[in-house]
């Protein structure tokens, strides 16, 4: 009967076996808990009772449900009852453009003339009402659904019809600065946990007709709301439709987060590296509309997912747009050798030590041997207990109670910086390399280097048993996947691979705004012009002639 | 098509260029002083001009046949049997290529980085990987090609580097050698230019395949540039008499470039290049070889054929050359000069006599 209380059916998380439900005759896919009723859609009756008693028999021992029976101040004899869910209605809109609105006040038109029965659901529509925004509905399950949104329901005696007031209101956690995502300058302001505020924070920087957003819903239990914007006439048609394909095919219990959609629809599951990316900031997700993406909003997260996603995003900070062409351009080479280093530098260090010693000069390597002489292990081994160390020391920092944070990072400082040496059981120089490459990889963005960090592991025992070449056929083997990934249809390294000249303006380094003349290619494929041409600026003309 | 991708002109002059040039910048200086002394870059122009024709000879054949690889055509024009027999002879050029290109490898870096370790790990990995790129088709493997290439411009810095070492005087006497020496010196040089053979296998894959004599003249030009350049490099700074002594000139060129004291034993720099270029060259033969023998033997999808095609180009890389790589390389260019220059010869000549294939517009003008 309701579809969002279905139990969960087995074998529903399997993609072969849902897809071909409908057309098996044994299983029923509209059975419930609660009734074993007919699966056909239920709808209000005339009587008030009788709806009252249906939408209680659903909605049984949840206490947080109220239903608040009244007598229309227009006419004693007719009955009103408003269902709503406690905490998630405004409650002074409820009392007081509705209950007061309906039991107490007399419209001032209409002295002491009673309305009838009939006209009472008209009249409560068109004058009774101090709600922005009502619907109607007389289907059980869109009511229901409503009263657990935060809708507030108002029941009619003798009318099978609902009015559907928003008066929605709850405790909810305001605007405030991006935490994962800080700036120097740009907007400080970040998505919250609530669509709604999410949609208008994005409408808020983009004003055009164009800007489309879609909504869905998900998760079979939690009936999460999804909204699915992009800018038509920028976007790719076919990416809309794609990405709405794969939105629908998901059937899961419940949507908590926008990371259960992006494994549910990315095109490689098993790869190390993300190809959906998200945010979130409303200044980024605004400049990814703008370049023809499309974006996915979660209700419950203010992270915001963009596709396609392409491997240069997670070099570009939202502020290189904003700051200088010259600085950013020089910010996003050294994220690009952060990201180098990140990924190498414990390899490189070990393939070296123990097996490359002519490449270091004479007096450096003399250091690192004498280093070297009092620790008992092989270099990989000193290293592995270092980056190890050092991921459980992160992983400490980010989940512990922030007072406690600075505790670890005082016994994680002492613990690897002084004690592991003076102990003999790493050197020095081991602990500047795992030093060293855990601050790079805070610069590149978290899930690139997360994925980088993964990797790092890899190479680290290629280059512990071959070297050199260890390290560089790890490289090759990680350039090769990369090579292979593609995000919603779009190769994941362009515009670098394959190559895109007129995108390259936006990858390693950031041109100036005026020579930044075209979206990226292979995503906005319609509509590619962004600036007019000849927008460098130049000194007035008088000035120029001398 | 057993292959869906498509690669656009440049990609396929970059892949060409992967493909010739990885080993070549190794080994041919060494054969090619060897002959000619000092005047190895005049054998380089010749093989250059050389390699010239067999890619208009190659291209011209591989056009009249449009969407057709050279394993297809052959059979188009001999008749089935004789066809078979051609294209199997093709396969296994390929082949051997390919696992020549292996045992170079391993070799390479045994002698150069890792002594002890058995030159069969290196094959084995250089395997692996290219397979892993050959299994994702071509369009992963030119991808991977572009990605390796702007790596290549380490090594450009390691030769500008190696400048200060140069001597221009080592040039003198020109035209001593005579023109024999100059011609046996242009022998190596034009077994690797010849190797552009690979791009019949290529040609239908290509956007515009009309662009196909283009990819060919500048993959060839820039090849043989690049290989001039290269030679000279070791010309100049050990001379003709150094030189020649040793297996990779080049290498040690880059090896004793020493700056300031800090800008010193950038052959790890040369090391990185070659190691992925060595992945590519391996690839692209591989690939070719893959390909090849689906074609050949009908099938309609390549991948299966990647892991046991793998295992015979290792194992044959591993038995087939014996210890001696020196021999290996000087016999070489022989065994090339059959399928590279005489086979496309007669296929041209017989497909011009039998009228078969359409006639190209650029035959008429």
């Amino acid at each position: 009967m309701l579809k969002f209380i279905k139990p969960r059916r087995a074998g529903m998380m399997s993609r072969g076996k849902s897809q071909s439900r409908d057309e098996r005759p044994t299983n029923k896919p509209d059975q419930t808990v609660t009734s074993g009723g007919s699966s056909k859609k239920q709808v209000l009756t005339p009587d008030l009772e009788t709806n009252l008693r249906e939408i209680k028999s659903i909605l049984n021992n949840c206490s947080d449900v109220v239903y608040r029976e009244f007598v229309f101040a227009q006419n004693e004899q007719l009955k009103l009852a408003l269902i709503y869910t406690d905490g998630l209605v405004d409650n002074a809109q409820v009392s007081d453009q509705i209950m007061r609105a309906l039991a107490l006040e007399v419209p001032m038109s209409v002295p002491g003339q009673q309305i009838t029965k009939a006209r009472a659901l008209e009249f409560i529509r068109e004058r009774g009402l101090c709600i922005h925004q009502i619907n109607e509905s007389a289907q059980l399950e869109d009511i229901i659904r409503s009263i657990l949104s935060g809708d507030t329901v108002l029941l009619v005696d003798g009318h099978a019809t609902a009015i559907i007031n928003k008066a929605r209101g709850w405790e909810m956690r305001s605007i405030t600065e991006p935490e994962a995502e800080t700036t120097v300058r740009g907007p400080r302001e970040a998505f919250v946990e609530s669509l709604r505020v999410n949609t208008a924070l994005i409408r808020r920087k983009i004003k055009s007709p164009n800007l489309k957003v879609e909504a869905l819903r998900l998760g079979e239990v939690t009936d999460t709301d999804i909204a699915i914007i992009y800018i038509k006439g920028i976007v790719n048609e076919k990416l809309v439709a794609e990405v709405k394909s794969r939105l629908e095919r998901i059937e899961i219990d419940g949507i908590l987060e926008s990371g259960y959609i992006e494994e549910l629809i990315e095109d490689s599951p098993w790869s190390f590296f993300p190809t959906i990316n998200h945010s979130e900031r409303p200044d980024r997700v605004a400049a990814m509309l703008l370049e023809g993406r499309v974006a996915i909003l979660v209700d419950g997260t203010p992270f915001v997912l963009s596709v396609p996603t392409l491997f240069v995003e997670f070099l570009q900070a939202t502020e290189d747009y904003y700051h200088r062409f010259l600085f950013s351009s020089a910010i996003r080479l050294l994220r690009f050798l952060a990201m180098i280093i990140t990924l190498t530098l414990p390899g490189l260090y070990i393939a070296v030590l123990a097996f490359h010693h002519e490449l270091l000069p004479t007096a450096l390597l003399l250091s690192i041997a004498a280093q070297h002489e009092s620790v008992p292990y092989p270099v990989i081994i000193e290293v592995l207990l270092m980056e190890v160390t050092f991921e459980i020391l992160r992983e400490a920092g980010i989940r512990l109670p922030r007072p406690i944070g600075q505790a670890v990072s005082i016994v994680g400082a002492l613990v690897i910086g002084e004690a592991a040496v003076r102990a003999g059981l790493v050197a020095a120089a081991t602990v500047i390399v795992v030093a060293g490459t855990g601050i790079a990889s805070f610069v590149i963005a978290y899930n690139l280097s997360a994925s980088l960090r993964l990797l790092r592991f890899l190479i680290m025992f290629l280059s512990a048993f071959l070297g050199l070449f260890g390290l560089i056929s790890g490289l090759a083997v990680i350039g090769i996947h990369l090579c292979t990934l593609r995000s919603f249809g779009v190769p994941y390294l362009s515009p670098l691979v394959p190559i895109t000249g007129v995108n390259l303006t936006d990858t390693l380094i950031r041109a100036p705004w005026w020579a930044m003349f075209y979206r990226p290619r292979l995503i906005a494929r319609q509509n590619q012009k962004r600036l007019a041409q000849g927008l460098k600026p130049s000194p007035p003309p008088s000035r120029r002639k001398g | 098509m057993l292959e869906h991708g498509k690669i656009d002109s440049k990609q396929a002059i970059l892949l060409m260029i992967s493909m010739i040039l990885p080993t070549a910048i190794l080994i041919v200086p060494a054969i090619t002083l060897k002959y000619a002394k000092q005047d190895a870059w005049l054998s380089l122009i010749l093989a250059t001009l050389v390699g010239l024709l067999i890619a208009w000879l190659v291209v011209s054949l591989s056009l009249r046949f449009p969407g057709k690889t050279i394993i297809e055509y052959t059979e188009e024009i001999l008749g089935r049997v004789l066809g078979k027999i051609v294209g199997f002879l093709y396969i296994y050029t390929f082949m051997r290529i390919g696992s020549g290109v292996c045992r170079e490898f391993g070799f390479f870096l045994v002698t150069a980085m890792m002594p002890e370790t058995p030159m069969i790990v290196f094959i084995i990995i250089a395997i692996v990987i290219s397979a892993y790129a050959v299994r994702n088709g071509l369009e992963v493997l030119c991808r991977f090609n572009q990605l390796f290439i702007p790596v290549t411009g380490l090594l450009v810095i390691a030769f500008l580097l190696s400048t200060t070492n140069m001597k221009l005087t080592r040039l003198l006497p020109v035209f001593d050698t005579g023109l024999l020496s100059i011609a046996q010196g242009a022998v190596s040089p034009i077994a690797w230019l010849g190797e552009i053979l690979t791009l019949a296998m290529i040609i239908p894959y290509l956007t515009k395949p009309k662009e196909a004599y283009r990819v060919a003249v500048i993959s060839v030009l820039l090849s043989g540039f690049i290989l001039m350049i290269n030679t000279m490099e070791s010309l100049l700074i050990f001379g003709p008499d150094l030189a020649n002594h040793w297996l990779y000139p080049t290498y040690n060129a880059v090896r004793v470039v020493s700056i300031a004291n800090f800008l010193e034993r950038l052959d790890a720099v040369i090391l990185m290049v070659w190691i992925l270029g060595g992945f590519i060259k391996i690839g692209v033969f591989y690939y070719a070889f893959v390909l090849g023998s689906a074609q050949w033997m009908g099938l309609k999808d390549y991948r299966p054929l990647v892991l046991p095609a793998g295992l015979i180009m290792g194992a044959s890389s591993y038995f087939l050359f014996g210890i001696n790589i020196v021999e290996y390389y000087s016999h070489l260019p022989y065994h090339l000069i059959l399928p590279e220059v005489v086979i496309p010869l007669l296929l041209l000549i017989v497909a011009l006599a039998k009228g078969k294939g359409k006639k190209s517009e650029d035959e008429a003008t």
